[in-house]
């Protein structure tokens, strides 16, 4: 019913349907207006705007109480997301002084800098390797404990618990943790791995840091994909399922051949919220377990912002930075936003 | 209802408060100090507020260095900075021609104090004046010294650490040949500044043009073509034998020192605070290492703060701030100072003052960063470092330093690269600085 709110108000505005008609429809009781509601659905699709029981959410005439409602949401994206944007892309033509007393308009100076800086580059490599690296291993790593959970009988709420913990624990938390646990002078986890012959110093080495930190940012993330592919899973029709099994199709097979294709949109949606969370949520990580270091090798894009702008002052570089990532992350969000809704039918 | 809360709080503390205190003027000073260092901080601001009923000063804590030059910068745009700011010794070119700051020694002047600023330690005066004369006042001036383990240094049978780099060489391998430590000696996290740039003061090698910056902004890096190349291949291999260690992400140098992991530590002499505090072995410290093919070896440079005035306030403000300025340089208050945290005193007056006392006698070892600092007459490449943007160069820097010790590249490659990157942020630097005057400050 509230989630209709929002169809009937557009309805209005349609041109031609008078609005005391619309009101009238208000009048009647919650039931009636629920149980034609129901009825109208198959017609719905033919045309929406006649339905005659339709509940309309009351906001009164005019724009003016929509308006207050949504006053919050938009000041948050005004103070948060516009202005901010908006100072972004200024100070990103500017070649400025931090404390914003000389200031010099340089066209796109700042954006060839970046182009032509070695180290740009590697961050962006760096970046690349970083996110897809999460992004395998946290969707493999999710998509075995979610199709272990229907295997689980007994204690299935404390393992999904157990799973979900990571997520609460902050992520400079998270990521001091790791970055004790494989120290090489004190780590126990490093002691293991120099028993077993590998040299491991994530501190000298540029791979193993890459993979530290890519462990951690991925044992972060594994508990958000879980909870959409185990719901995923639970839309699966049981009865496919079931007639796989009578024709002797195993657990395995069942979920590969049935369970994983059923799983795409989710996969697909999750792919993009990983690369999303890779590219922006991983700062406290990086910062706690390698700050960037050694000699770059984790030095993703979003960090070399943080290290442009707040400790070397560089704010035009900085801007520029984070207007090249702003770019990504709408690309992403658009492609999702395309793919997304088309692909999400099941076809059953 | 919050704010009647609050209004009833205030009537409350307002009529509680002592009438004399309504009248003092309250400023801020913003810094960077924590832990010990801190704590004695707020000892000085209490002595001063105590010294006098007419002004307040307030010390606010606002992280470490790069987070105090943040919060400053943005309450500088927001149009409400405080009064005054501790800022690290690589942002003075930031600072100075930020166009937001009051040298402080034309704020003195005006406000009819006589500092002796002719009094200052050399390479500290000259650090922290602009063509002669100062713009901040320092504050918290440190220089690196070589800190050892006694025990280890006398189990191989050597008195003490050797003076020259070579022969240092020669008693690190011994030691760890002989197994009585695991490394001879650990990374300092600011190695750029105590095994770069103070090696280089201390062995006579330009480290940029125009000595090193002082001349000018058009300075550009030359230490690619100095014995800086030879010395980071020295650690690289000091690494890759087992002679040095690197405590990593989380872990503290020092803390591979004071436990007796490794046999010696090149650190800043403000850590005396926590290494007497921490450490459980039989330590002491020294002068720095110099190349055996250079005698006498030239003083070092400092690092720490200073105290910078910031413009936008009332000139009662600027007494008040005037009167605490004038107390930090009296030599009292830097006695007690260099004695509580182990700074050096900014002053040849308070330094004398110190010996009088017989303080050296007890604490040999404080003595050795003024020492150092102030031995022989400093010349071009002893005299400090003035380089724009000096933060973000020595990160480049670091960087490439780091791809040498991963063995990615060569020692001389690096440097290059590091000096090719240093020089386009110095443009950068230049460029957007064109036009204030800094020309011929030598």
């Amino acid at each position: 019913m509230t989630v209709r709110s929002s169809v009937t108000w557009r309805d209005v505005a349609v041109p031609g349907q008078p609005r005391t008609a619309a009101a009238s429809a208000e009048l009647g009781s919650r039931d009636a207006a629920a149980a034609s509601d129901r009825a109208a659905v198959p017609r719905k699709r033919a045309r929406p705007v006649q339905e005659p029981g339709l509940k309309r959410a009351n906001f009164g005439e005019g724009p003016g109480l929509p308006t207050l409602l949504l006053l919050p949401q938009f000041l948050i994206l005004l103070f948060f997301f516009f202005i901010p944007s908006l100072r972004a892309l200024t100070q990103s033509v500017l070649l400025a002084d931090p404390f914003g007393t000389t200031v010099q308009f340089v066209w796109f100076d700042n954006f060839k800098a970046l182009f032509a800086s070695v180290e740009y580059r590697q961050s962006v490599w760096v970046t690349l390797q970083f996110t897809v690296g999460q992004n395998v291993l946290t969707l493999l790593v999710a998509l075995v404990l979610a199709f272990a959970t229907d295997r689980i009988v007994r204690g299935r709420s404390v393992y999904r618990t157990i799973i979900l913990l990571p997520y609460a624990i902050a992520p400079a938390v998270a990521g001091i943790l790791w970055a004790f646990l494989f120290n090489p002078a004190v780590g126990p986890l490093a002691q293991m791995l120099h028993s077993l012959g590998v040299a491991w110093d994530p501190n000298l080495n540029p791979n193993h840091a890459l993979i530290l930190v890519t462990l951690a940012a991925s044992w972060k993330h594994i508990c958000y994909d879980y909870i959409f592919l185990v719901v995923g899973l639970l839309a699966v029709p049981v009865s496919l399922m079931e007639a796989a099994a009578v024709d002797g199709a195993g657990p395995i097979r069942r979920f590969v051949s049935i369970g994983l294709p059923m799983l795409g949109p989710t996969v697909f949606f999750l792919t993009v919220m990983n690369f999303i969370y890779g590219f922006f949520e991983t700062f406290a990580i990086i910062d706690a377990v390698t700050k960037g270091g050694p000699a770059g090798a984790t030095n993703i894009l979003v960090y070399k912002v943080f290290v442009d702008g707040f400790v070397n002052l560089d704010l035009g570089s900085s801007a520029a930075q984070s207007v090249m990532l702003m770019s990504f992350a709408l690309i992403c969000t658009l492609l999702q936003f395309r793919y997304f809704d088309r692909k999400v039918n099941y076809g059953v | 209802m919050k704010r009647a809360t609050f209004m009833a709080v205030l009537f409350t503390i307002l009529a509680l408060a002592p009438p004399a205190s309504a009248a003092r003027i309250e400023v801020q000073w913003w810094h960077a100090m924590s832990g010990v260092l801190g704590d004695r901080l707020n000892e000085v601001v209490e002595k001063f507020n105590q010294s006098q009923d007419k002004y307040t000063v307030v010390a606010v804590a606002k992280g470490n260095y790069d987070e105090v030059t943040n919060g400053v910068i943005a309450a500088y745009r927001a149009k409400r900075p405080p009064e005054m700011v501790q800022i690290a010794e690589r942002g003075y070119l930031t600072m100075l021609l930020s166009e937001a700051v009051v040298p402080v020694q034309d704020l003195l002047e005006q406000k009819g104090y006589k500092v002796d600023f002719a009094d200052f330690i050399k390479p500290v005066a000259s650090f922290w004046s602009y063509k002669g004369r100062m713009s901040a006042l320092p504050f918290n001036s440190s220089t690196p010294i070589f800190w050892y383990n006694k025990d280890h240094f006398q189990k191989a049978g050597f008195d003490k650490p050797a003076d020259t780099w070579q022969e240092l060489e020669k008693q690190l391998y011994a030691i760890k040949a002989k197994g009585i430590s695991e490394c001879g000696t650990v990374l300092p996290g600011d190695f750029y500044w105590s095994l770069l740039e103070n090696y280089s003061a201390i062995n006579n090698q330009p480290y940029g043009t125009l000595a090193n910056g002082f001349g000018g902004l058009g300075t550009e890096f030359v230490y690619n073509k100095t014995k800086v190349v030879s010395q980071v291949a020295r650690l690289k291999k000091w690494l890759d034998d087992g002679i040095m260690q690197i405590a990593g992400q989380g872990f503290s140098p020092e803390q591979l020192f004071t436990s007796g992991r490794c046999s010696t530590f090149v650190n800043s002499t403000a850590s005396h605070g926590n290494i007497e505090r921490n450490a459980t072995i039989n330590w002491s410290a020294t002068f720095l290492p110099h190349e055996s093919d250079i005698d006498p070896p030239l003083n070092s440079t400092i690092g720490g703060g200073a105290i910078w005035v910031m413009k936008g306030h009332t000139p009662e403000r600027y007494e008040a701030v005037a009167a605490f300025l004038n107390f930090v340089a009296q030599p009292e208050t830097q006695v007690w100072w260099h004695g509580a945290t182990g700074y050096v005193p900014a002053t040849k007056r308070a330094y004398e003052l110190a010996r009088e006392r017989g303080y050296y006698k007890d604490h040999p070892t404080r003595e050795i960063a003024v020492l150092q600092l102030s031995r022989g007459t400093p010349n071009e490449n002893s005299r400090g470092f003035r380089f724009g943007n000096f933060v973000q160069t020595m990160l480049a820097q670091r960087q490439e330093v780091e791809a040498v010790f991963a063995g990615q590249k060569q020692p001389q490659q690096a440097m290059d690269d590091a000096v090719k990157r240093g020089n386009e942020i110095l443009r950068q630097f230049e460029k957007l600085n064109a036009g204030k005057d800094l020309g011929g400050d030598r």
